[in-house]
């Protein structure tokens, strides 16, 4: 579950080549868009996920993303939220076995973004990065698995299931330096959410294919402020992939991914419209199978806020006796690039404790 | 001279478009010989400034018969009329306020084509010779009407209409302003239409043509030119 | 009934007036919220424009070879920040186009922006987007690697040079922005005698209903209160409307057609554009209080010995002469400013004054009396229309002087350009190689026959003596002085400058450098060039548009052998021959693959494209100020013609023929607006030689020259000639309508002299 909308805005503002991003501008395109939305491939019920290829690049649909979010600890006991997503954004449709364009001409046929951020200590570094795709300078293999933007990468190690990840932004020794090299150690086959891997995202069926890795292993160094700090903890990975975006009055969403510490997953979500909320989740117990959480298996509330961003939640799943509050620490997390949201690490207590991250859009004005 | 200056049989004049015409002047019939005065009276909307209108042809009757000067209204050059034989006096606002009122009756002498040596002469007459420098909004508004007059006589008339000219003055001043209208219109001989409301004013012209009892109530709008 | 709703019910009867009125308003609003948006537009169009030939650097392969996608690629993923820049010369086309990433540009500092170039949009003028470049049918193409150099360390493959589309603009542009600052504060004083004249007008056909209030005991300050509330009133309904139809003209002016039907339709516009409105509702109110407190903030008697005192003129000539020393000898901007807006009220009181004068003297000569009579009437008219048609001459006359600007400032952008860019190539001696050899080959391979034109240049320090103080200047010698720096336009000159030059006879300082050591041809300056003291004549002075330095110019052979030089570079024209051959010898025999050369032509007319804008722009704006300066003249001509439109009907009355009044009535509005335009010549000239004489040199220390364009004020004097045909066409309407008879009170409507 990632930036549709974030997508979305990136989309119409890039093919319509208006003056600023904005959520006017966002919402004003979501209908022109949907007409323009014809050549793409639309996820639907009974669609099944395929590996190794769903972890490469789907050029047929219109918007998707690799994303990493991570729950760390330094070696004081600090704890530290960190952040990696990236972003293919099509501007026309390209069947899975049609050749790519040649570099030399330059193609617009998809931009790519990249985010990375860091939280610690109350603060938080992000950064972003854009290409356009088929140069060469982004994109995302399957097998051997590697996703890139310029010299961020992602990618498999040496070992199987064995990935490594490295960000940096700036120059060593220089001012506002900051970095982060990673090795994951992935555990545990892909979960597929909803229906089979098909997450419906609105009462009336618009969906996109979603699955996660959820039980990563995380070792690696982060280097913050010129100091080097050894980090280990708990990633959560996610695939997402559609061509059909929100609903108009669609607002913005609320999106949690939680390490319990009875060793139990969960993933919960709800899509903001007028007259009711759309919500939707997987329950991943410690062993047994997943399971889909309907809108009316879950509660989701917030309690507390800064600003116009309630950083605190309440999220009930009566079925599974979970009772939890969602806290997310002191400071603005606010990734403040081309589309701004909010993506800060929680801390969950209640039912159960634990912690996870917790994505936030369209209250940004 | 022509014995009639001025023969009107069955003249009629309505407003209004198609559908609601109001009869203004229904079959109106009068005489003036020359150098003969003739008074208007009648109420607000009587239609009196309608048939002076008439008279100098700055509006055409519907129908009826006018003779001006022996000629038919048909045949008649109104502009050449207006400019040389026939002067006509508001109630006010007769001077052009920029000119002083010598170069008022100058030019008002010089487009009747009359000396303009005798334009002195004339405001001494009405004894306002020795405000000829003044501007119109420097003098009172019976030295305006003088000055008016200066200017209708200065161009040497055959007929003078006059709408209301003392209208808008006391009674003294309201008095000499007349008094010097008609002993002037006596000494030049020409003829003289005055539309009033006033009875002893009007009682002063030889004749006088009630227009009241013509015309309904209806209001033709403001004395317009 | 209260005496407000009395006050008001005088636009019950004449709907007219108060829509007139309230347009006039509009208008006012419109015009200064237009400007402010304009002028913020080409302050931000400026400093784009700037910041996109701002100097860069680029990366280059070691090995000479051309740059690809592949190197691009090959780079990022290293990471450095670096963009492409494709420049085009399609087929069939004698334009070049840059084709950009701007999703690759987002990594440079201080862009936040994908859909444009630094603010320059993609349209092909002259950028556009990558893609779309390099799909054009291209003579010539070209990809530069624009990079970063504090973003990592490069391969050995590869090295990092300069890279600019022109050279830095420098105060140019600051010079600009102040002239520009100085024109909205012209605007505003005109805008607010629109509106005063908007405000005398809405007293002056209500004198009789005031009268009346006055006799019912209604006290003239409560009266006044509802006066201004009633015009408050009105300002806010025309505010609003008025600020977004600025917005609208602003943008219409801007961007065409197109971007005011965006503007009109996408409530991004007013969502993006803020608080855009404050800042103009704000400063509308204000003028409008002002306008309005005038007759209260300046005690009547002061007003009366104002009036007595102008009676002759005098206190019009008195300002307009104190303003003009003033502005002769002011000593800082805020006092030059002060002296210009002195030197402005006298020229605007003096205008009418003159009219009237002038109409009372003909009057006075004519001896027939129905010209006098037109004399009277064109004095009346200029007395009354005083108020707009100080504004339209203050609108002309800043037309005049920012035409004049505009132009100036393109053809010293030119010549700037030019001077700086006078050969078609410019080419860098690389480090270690000897310019030598390549002037012997010149010599021996360009013979003058080809056409070719060149020379070369060699920059360093030297010291110059002034009054027994040691100080350091650029010294930029060239050889052979010839064709390439020959025609350069010289502020000051002794006789033959470039033939004496050349012969070693004297050098050429530059203007920075003249002002501060007040120097001037035929002066002496004491040179010292690596040890060696040279006594030498300054032959002339030549224009540098801003430069800070103090520079030298000489002809090379003047330096002595051990001169140290700090850069070395060759000017080129090759005439006929091929560019390609004379790099290619040239590389050869310095045995350097990869030469720096830069087509000068190309970056000349890529500025001259990116400065376009901000020139249409400010003329935009001025054309603005004098559509509506002429609008507002227009309606208060007719407004006040039709209250004189008995006295036009009395001439009727009196026996003239309705083509004769109407004839008088054309020639009187013609005369009117010619003579504003005609007296709005001399302000306009002075405006403009204060523009670029005075306030240039009081804020940066150089000129800018003064060149008039005759031919655009013939243009205007057309526009003047249109207005006055306009009030004439609206009036012959009029004619042939009943009047009304001016009121009893008969001096106050239509009744003035």
């Amino acid at each position: 579950m990632r930036c549709w909308w974030l997508s979305m805005v990136a989309m119409v503002w890039l093919v319509t080549g208006c003056s600023k991003p904005d959520s006017e501008a966002g919402f004003a395109g979501l209908a022109d868009s949907r007409d323009g939305s014809l050549g793409f491939e639309q996820p639907a019920p009974g669609d099944v996920l395929v590996f190794p290829e769903d972890f490469g690049a789907h050029p047929a649909h219109r918007i998707e993303w690799w994303y990493l979010t991570a729950n760390l600890e330094t070696e004081a006991g600090d704890p530290l939220g960190l952040q990696w997503t990236q972003f293919r954004q099509a501007l026309e449709p390209r069947s899975t076995d049609a050749t790519p364009p040649e570099p030399s001409a330059w193609p617009m046929q998809a931009a790519w973004m990249a985010h990375a951020a860091v939280s610690h200590q109350g603060q938080h570094w992000f950064q972003e990065r854009l290409a356009r795709g088929d140069l060469g300078q982004a994109g995302a293999i399957a097998e051997p698995f590697e996703v890139w933007l310029d010299h961020w990468r992602m990618a498999a190690g040496d070992h199987p299931n064995q990935w490594q990840l490295t960000v940096s932004q700036g120059q060593p020794g220089q001012q506002g330096y900051w970095a982060f090299d990673l090795e994951l150690s992935v555990k545990g086959l892909p979960v597929a959410h909803g229906d089979q891997g098909f997450s419906a995202k609105s009462a009336s069926g618009e969906g996109s294919m979603y699955f996660s890795l959820v039980d990563i292993e995380v070792t690696g160094t982060v280097t913050l402020a010129d100091k080097d700090l050894n980090v280990q903890g708990k990633a959560w990975f996610d695939r997402e992939w559609s061509s059909q975006f929100l609903k108009a009055g669609q607002q913005g969403w609320d999106w949690f991914a939680l390490h319990l510490d009875s060793g139990d997953k969960l993933m919960a979500f709800r899509l903001r419209e007028e007259g009711g909320h759309f919500r939707s989740g997987t329950w991943i117990p410690r062993s047994g199978e997943p399971r889909a959480l309907s809108s009316d298996q879950l509660q989701l509330k917030p309690t507390a806020g800064s600003g116009p961003v309630p950083t605190r939640w309440r999220l009930q799943v009566p079925g599974q006796d979970v009772d939890i509050e969602l806290v997310a620490p002191e400071g603005n997390y606010t990734n403040d690039g081309l589309f701004p949201y909010w993506e800060s690490p929680v801390s969950v207590s209640g039912s159960h404790s634990g912690a996870g991250y917790m994505e936030l859009t369209g209250y940004n004005n | 001279m022509e014995d009639n200056v001025l023969k009107v049989r069955g003249l009629r004049k309505s407003f209004g478009d198609r559908d609601a015409t109001v009869p203004v002047l229904a079959d109106l019939s009068f005489e003036l010989h020359s150098a003969g005065s003739l008074a208007l009276m009648g109420r607000s909307g009587s239609g009196k400034s309608t048939l002076l209108n008439i008279l100098c042809g700055l509006e055409q009757p519907d129908a009826g018969e006018l003779t001006l000067f022996g000629q038919d209204h048909r045949q008649i050059d109104w502009q050449q009329l207006r400019r040389e034989r026939i002067g006509v006096v508001f109630q006010e606002a007769n001077l052009m306020p920029a000119l002083s009122l010598l170069d008022n009756v100058r030019l008002r002498a010089s487009l009747a084509g009359q000396p303009e040596s005798r334009c002195q002469h004339w405001l001494d007459v009405l004894d306002i010779g020795a405000l000829a420098q003044r501007f119109p909004d420097q003098v009172s508004g019976g030295q305006r009407q003088r000055a008016a007059l200066a200017m209708v006589f200065a161009m040497s008339p055959s007929l003078i209409l006059a709408d209301e000219p003392t209208g808008s003055l006391d009674r003294v001043t309201a008095d000499d302003v007349a008094d010097s209208l008609f002993r002037l219109q006596a000494e030049t001989g020409c003829g003289l239409i005055l539309a009033t409301h006033d009875p002893e004013l009007a009682s002063r012209c030889e004749k006088i043509l009630d227009l009241a009892h013509q015309a309904a109530d209806q209001n033709t709008g403001q004395s317009g030119l | 009934m209260t005496a407000f709703s009395a006050l008001l019910s005088h636009y019950r009867r004449h709907p007219w007036q108060g829509i007139a009125l309230a347009l006039l308003m509009l208008m006012a609003t419109a015009l200064w919220t237009g400007i402010y948006h304009l002028t913020s537009q080409a302050r931000a169009s400026l400093s784009q424009s700037e910041r996109v030939v701002e100097a860069r650097y680029q990366v280059q392969r070691v090995d000479g070879a051309a740059l690809s996608v592949e190197d691009f690629v090959t780079l990022r993923r290293q990471g450095l920040c670096l963009m492409p820049w494709l420049e085009v010369l399609p087929e069939g086309e004698s334009r070049r186009v840059i084709g950009v990433d701007p999703l690759a540009a987002l990594c440079f500092q201080g862009q936040a922006d994908v859909v444009s170039f630094d603010g320059q949009p993609l349209r092909g003028d002259p950028f556009m987007d990558i893609a779309d470049a390099a799909a054009l049918p291209a003579r010539q193409a070209q990809l530069f690697l624009i990079v970063d150099p504090d973003t990592g360390e490069l391969s050995a493959d590869y090295r990092i040079t300069d890279f600019s589309l022109a050279p830095d603009t420098g105060q140019l542009g600051d010079s600009f922005l102040l002239n520009l600052d100085a024109l909205s504060v012209l605007v505003l004083l005109i805008t607010g005698l629109l509106l005063r004249s908007v405000y005398l007008l809405s007293l002056s056909q209500r004198r009789d209903s005031f009268a009346l209030l006055h006799r019912f005991g209604v006290s003239p300050r409560r009266v006044r209160g509802h006066l201004v509330a009633e015009l408050v009133g009105l300002a806010a309904l025309t505010l609003m409307p008025g600020i977004l139809l600025g917005q609208l003209l602003a943008n219409a002016l801007a961007g065409g057609f197109a971007s005011v039907m965006e503007g009109l339709f996408d409530s991004r516009q007013f969502v993006t554009s803020g608080n855009s409105w404050l800042m103009p509702a704000l400063v509308m109110v204000t003028l409008l209080l002002l306008v309005c407190a005038v007759d209260w903030l300046i005690p009547e008697k002061l007003r009366k010995a104002f009036a007595v005192a102008n009676r002759s003129g005098g206190l019009s000539l008195l300002l307009l002469v104190a303003g003009g020393a003033g502005v002769w000898l002011a000593a800082n901007l805020l006092f030059l400013f002060g002296s210009v807006a002195l030197m402005l009220a006298g020229a605007g009181l003096l205008m009418p004054w003159c009219l009237s004068v002038l109409s009372s003297r003909l009057a006075q000569a004519s001896k027939q009396p129905f010209r006098r009579w037109w004399w009277a009437e064109f004095g009346v008219l200029c007395r009354r229309l005083a108020l707009p048609l100080v504004a339209l001459q203050l609108s002309l006359a800043m037309v005049l002087a920012v035409q004049a600007l505009v132009t100036t400032f393109e053809a010293t952008f030119d010549h700037w350009l030019g001077q700086r860019l006078s050969a078609d190539y410019y080419l860098e001696v690389p480090t270690d190689a000897d310019g030598q050899v390549a002037v012997d080959w010149l010599e021996q391979n360009l013979p003058e026959s080809s056409g070719a034109i060149w020379h070369r240049v060699l920059r360093g320090q030297g010291q110059l003596d002034v009054s027994g103080h040691e100080q350091s200047v650029d010294i930029f010698a060239v050889a052979p002085v010839g064709a390439l720096v020959s025609d350069w336009r010289l502020i000051e000159s002794a006789g033959q400058p470039w033939q004496r030059l050349a012969a070693g006879q004297g050098v050429m300082v530059n203007e920075q450098l003249a002002y501060r050591h007040e120097l001037a041809a035929g002066d002496s300056v004491q040179l010292t060039l690596a040890g060696q003291s040279l006594r030498l004549p300054v032959l002339g002075v030549y224009p540098d548009y801003g430069r800070p330095a103090g520079e030298i110019l000489l002809a090379a052979d003047q330096l002595p052998d051990d001169f140290s030089v700090s850069f070395e570079s060759f000017s080129i024209s090759p005439g006929e021959v091929d560019i390609e051959v004379i790099t290619e010898a040239l590389s050869a025999l310095w045995q350097e693959p990869a030469l720096t050369l830069r087509d000068n032509r190309s970056i000349r007319d890529l500025a001259n494209r990116v400065f376009e804008q901000t020139f249409m722009l400010t003329r935009a704006m001025t054309m603005l100020t004098l559509v509506l300066a002429a609008v507002a003249l227009l309606l208060m001509g007719w407004v006040f013609l039709s209250t004189r439109l008995w006295y036009f009907r009395l001439l009727a009355v009196w026996g003239t023929a309705r083509t004769g009044i109407f004839l008088s009535l054309l020639t009187l509005a013609l005369t009117v607006s010619v003579s504003a335009a005609a007296l709005a010549l001399p302000v306009g000239i002075g405006l403009t030689w204060v523009l670029v004489q005075r306030i240039n040199p009081l804020a940066f220390g150089w000129s800018l020259p003064l060149d008039l364009y005759p031919g655009f004020w013939l243009e205007l004097l057309g526009l003047a000639l249109l207005i006055g045909l306009c009030i004439g066409l609206l009036m012959r309407r009029q004619l042939g309508r009943p009047a009304v008879r001016p009121s009893v009170t008969g001096t106050i409507t239509g009744g003035e002299r």
